[in-house]
């Protein structure tokens, strides 16, 4: 008579915090999660076979529409992953205009999962001040190359033109408010007894789960282990630049949350190097009008906001396009942790958890 | 201290205090002109108040005309070919008393544009540009195929700035 | 105070109880919908934006022509605080004329109930709650059956007021349980768990903390209770301590059983979607809105009336120290309690605004663990300063 029944929920697609279309079923025992599965594909376009389809100047707007909320960081992956390719060398003063939008961008990026993850949570009101400054990162973006969002910002060998007039002037003006807007997040959220609550000892991920489930990023940081693309394999101008990878090892929720904003207050060094020591020059190397490959393969990992940003080119001979073009893509390799992380604990805290994995549903289905 | 910092809310009052700060500032200067600065609330008054955007921004196709009035579009197709989408279509032609190549057809579907600007990149002549138009919504599905001609949204209206949107510079 | 003082027919009393029915009712309608324009500006202004802004200060109306005038240069237009005021007319419009969907495997009866029980329960406390302390204003000698008759400041003083309002108000949680159940469908059924639970327990420290006024008062009933808790005539002076740490608890535990931020986890709108309401429409989920905003000005009211020094000037007692004789400050006034009232249901939004949501564990958490020895030391220490001193 008395059955003990679990019940399945789906959470999602059309869900208002699944970032997206994820859809997650779960199997609840009262409030408590005993099985997770994540479904994707829900915005899957094949971006990876379209890529092989096009030269390799025109991929470059498919990465856009990956991760489309730090799309300068897929370009500036595309862009160095072609140019390692073909081994073109670019400038010195693109590569540090590279740097810095790269970096902008990881503070946009950043300021919308902080948006999203304290919307989830509850807390409202975080979310339009870190669109606040969202605005002016999106109207500099504006400003280079003429979109917010779907950038297109880099070109093979270097950038298309050079800065606009009045650029570093309002990236300046930028980094004389931001951090002031960082302590106010802080005042809003670090020292909250409810934010603390519900985030400390949530979805806790250990290094060793993270290095086998091979989960990189700010969630990998989070648990003590200082990987960053930008020290390991430095890209673009990062071997000029100097700066700290923030690190914590708690591995859980209020970990990643503080490891995030340490990123941001780094990201901001980083750039005002970049406008301090902007060298002069020309922003475009001198590559052929048709890029024809040899047999060739190569593999080149960035660091997206979001953990490794990978771009693999396999050139064939006198091919005009990839032969093949694999992404791998932080978001769906994060996403993986997701049933370890929750498994056990409350469905509230699924919702911390798919907040503070910070995936991008472009991204992951492709 | 610890029970005592459990028992008075610190925390939250400093939260709070922050919110009703701004509160406060907005409340106080809501009237007043909107000054992109952190005092002040951050609303677009769009249709009513003129959008800025930059110099750079990427709208709408437009086919661009000389002096006299002449397409300065020359058929070279390499706009055809480096979109990504594949949304410009140019039929080659002949023209009187002109010795460069005419388009006799130059459509563009706009419902498939990512408005990247490899066209306007990769044409040698400047002969098109992306306008500053960005209320590109119609209502059916044909208006968004632009062509030479039309009565709607044909690829003449060179306005470099829309109707609610200003140029910075 | 004369409440009872003219001697009045069976007719006298229903034609006056109607009106006086009325003009509550009234009020609450008013009030709701403006808390409604309210939260969207009061969220708005915190969030550095201008919340609703697009009725009554755009292109039409009397201001249309100015207002264009100041876009044009760049501005924005005056009166920025009333713009959007309408928005509550449209509100209600929407939800009146909105189709009532019943999902079809539904329970028809049950899922129809819910939200009549849910806004009766809201609706029916407020015949317990006096908003001024006796007699408001007589009718004019020259109206036929009523004329000269008092119009008092509440609908009704029953001797046990307090205790029918806490009953009356934990009735709304079976229109929550109810609807959630009768929707048939899971999302709801999770919140309506989550709101019973929640209610159950916050009544314990609700109850706990009203409790104290009761112990300093001596009284049940409403209009004593508050007449002498604000007035602080018979009041150790002490006695603004428990009021004080009681004041907080109860606006604590009031933010709990109305269901709002923190404590929204019944709806808890980025978990549930919308919790017990996920499949109302229309009117019925208009009623769930209406009750939960009533549920606010009911919260606001007992704090006002017992904490914050109801319809006098100053909070916790402290009248006391103003002579009575002062022109406007000295006396009673309906204005304060308005004021009062006005001051708590922007503390429900600047909240709403500010605070993270807390996870249904450590709501029990904070109800049992925190609040509930809290009171209980609150009440130890009424009693001491009641009795000792």
């Amino acid at each position: 008579m008395f059955k003990n029944e679990e019940m399945e929920i789906n959470l999602g697609p059309q869900h208002p915090s699944t970032h997206g279309v994820l859809r997650v079923k779960l199997r609840l025992d009262g409030e408590t999660v005993t099985h997770c599965t994540p479904v994707i594909g829900y915005l899957h376009r094949g971006v990876e076979k379209i890529c092989e389809n096009k030269t390799y100047f025109q991929g470059q707007v498919w990465t856009d529409r990956m991760d489309y909320v730090a799309s300068i960081s897929n370009n500036l992956g595309w862009a160095e992953g072609v140019e390692k390719l073909f081994g073109i060398e670019v400038p010195r003063r693109a590569k540090y205009i590279r740097t810095m939008l790269t970096e902008q961008n990881r503070l946009a990026s950043h300021l919308l999962w902080l948006a999203t993850h304290a919307l989830d949570i509850g807390a409202m009101t975080v979310f339009l001040y870190a669109f606040r400054e969202r605005e002016y990162l999106l109207d500099l973006f504006e400003a280079f190359c003429g979109a917010r969002l779907t950038t297109t910002a880099f070109r093979i060998g270097g950038l298309r033109e050079d800065l606009p007039p009045g650029f570093i002037k309002k990236a300046q003006a930028f980094q004389d408010l931001f951090l002031d807007c960082v302590d106010e997040y802080e005042t809003l959220l670090t020292e909250n007894r409810i934010w603390k609550k519900r985030t400390i000892g949530v979805a806790k991920l250990n290094a060793e789960d993270c290095i086998a489930l091979g989960v990189t990023g700010p969630v990998l940081r989070a648990a003590g282990v200082p990987y960053d693309i930008r020290k390991a394999f430095p890209n673009a101008a990062y071997a000029e630049m100097d700066f700290e990878i923030p690190t914590r090892t708690e591995a859980d929720t209020y970990a990643r949350y503080l490891v995030r904003l340490a990123e941001m207050r780094q990201s901001h060094r980083i750039i005002q190097q970049c406008i301090d020591g902007l060298p002069e020059g020309p922003v475009m190397a001198k590559i052929p009008k048709i890029l024809k490959s040899e047999v060739n393969e190569v593999y080149h990992p960035i660091e997206a906001p979001k953990g490794e940003l990978g771009y693999y080119f396999v050139g064939e001979k006198g091919g005009l396009n990839p032969y093949r073009m694999h992404v791998r893509a932080p978001s769906f390799v994060n996403l993986q942790a997701l049933p370890k992380m929750i498994e056990g604990r409350l469905l509230a805290d699924v919702i911390a958890a798919i907040g503070t994995l910070d995936v991008v549903l472009g991204e992951i289905d492709r | 201290m610890s029970m005592l910092r459990t028992l008075i809310p610190f925390d939250i009052a400093g939260g709070m205090a922050l919110t009703g700060k701004y509160f406060g500032k907005v409340f106080f200067s809501a009237n007043r002109k909107k000054i992109r600065t952190q005092l002040k609330h951050f609303t677009q008054e769009y249709p009513e108040v003129k959008v800025n955007l930059a110099p750079r921004y990427r709208g709408r196709l437009t086919l661009l005309k000389d002096e006299q009035g002449e397409i300065k579009c020359v058929c070279c197709l390499a706009c055809e070919k480096i979109c990504p989408t594949e949304v410009i279509t140019i039929e080659k032609g002949k023209k009187e008393g002109r010795k460069m190549p005419f388009p006799v057809r130059y459509d563009f579907e706009m419902e498939r544009c990512i408005f990247c600007e490899f066209c306007v990149e990769s044409c040698g002549f400047d002969s098109i540009i992306l306008n500053h138009q960005f209320e590109l919504a119609t209502y059916n599905r044909e208006d968004f195929s632009i062509g030479m001609e039309g009565a709607g949204q044909n690829m003449f209206i060179p306005s470099p700035v829309g109707r609610h949107s200003v140029a910075e510079d | 105070m004369p409440t009872q003082a003219i001697p009045m027919t069976l007719t006298q009393t229903l034609i006056m109880g109607v009106i006086q029915i009325l003009a509550v009712l009234i009020v609450i309608f008013i009030i709701v919908p403006l808390t409604t324009f309210a939260e969207r500006k009061v969220i708005g202004y915190i969030q550095v934006r201008l919340g609703a802004t697009r009725l009554a200060g755009g292109h039409v109306g009397i201001t249309g022509p100015m207002n264009r005038i100041m876009w044009g240069m760049g501005k924005v237009p005056m009166l920025s605080i009333l713009r959007g005021l309408p928005i509550f007319i449209a509100d209600a419009l929407k939800l009146i004329t909105k189709e009532d969907i019943i999902p079809a495997k539904a329970d028809r009866g049950v899922f129809t109930l819910a939200p009549i029980i849910s806004v009766m329960a809201a609706f029916g406390v407020f015949a317990c709650v006096a908003y001024y302390p006796g007699v408001m204003f007589y009718m004019p000698k020259s109206w036929p059956v009523i004329g000269g008759l008092p119009f008092q400041g509440f609908i009704t003083d029953v001797n046990v007021g307090l205790l029918f309002i806490l009953g009356l108000a934990s009735v709304g949680v079976y229109g929550i349980v109810l609807g959630a159940w009768a929707s048939n469908s899971k999302y709801p059924l999770l919140g309506s768990l989550r709101s019973a639970a929640q209610i159950v327990s916050y009544e314990v420290p609700l109850t706990l903390s009203l409790l104290v006024p009761v112990l300093l008062s001596g009284s049940l009933s409403f209009k004593d209770m508050s007449v002498a808790l604000s007035t602080g005539k018979d009041l150790n002076p002490l006695a603004i301590i428990p009021l004080f740490i009681g004041f907080f608890v109860y606006l604590t535990c009031g933010f709990a059983e109305t269901n709002r931020v923190p404590f929204d986890l019944a709806e808890a709108e980025t978990e549930l979607v919308a919790g017990f309401h996920t499949e109302y429409s229309g009117m019925k989920f208009g009623f769930f809105y209406l009750a939960e905003y009533a549920n606010m000005i009911v919260v606001s009211s007992l704090a006002t009336a017992f904490f914050l020094g109801g319809h006098y000037l100053l909070p916790f007692g402290l009248q006391r120290f103003i002579p009575a004789t002062m022109p406007i400050i000295g006396g009673p006034s309906f204005f304060f309690f308005f004021a009062k009232i006005l001051c708590i249901l922007f503390v429900f939004l600047w909240v709403r605004a500010t605070l993270p949501r807390y996870r249904y564990d450590q709501l029990m958490d904070v109800g049992w663990k925190y609040l509930i020895p809290l009171t209980l030391v609150n009440l130890f220490l009424a009693a001491i300063i009641r009795f000792a001193f």
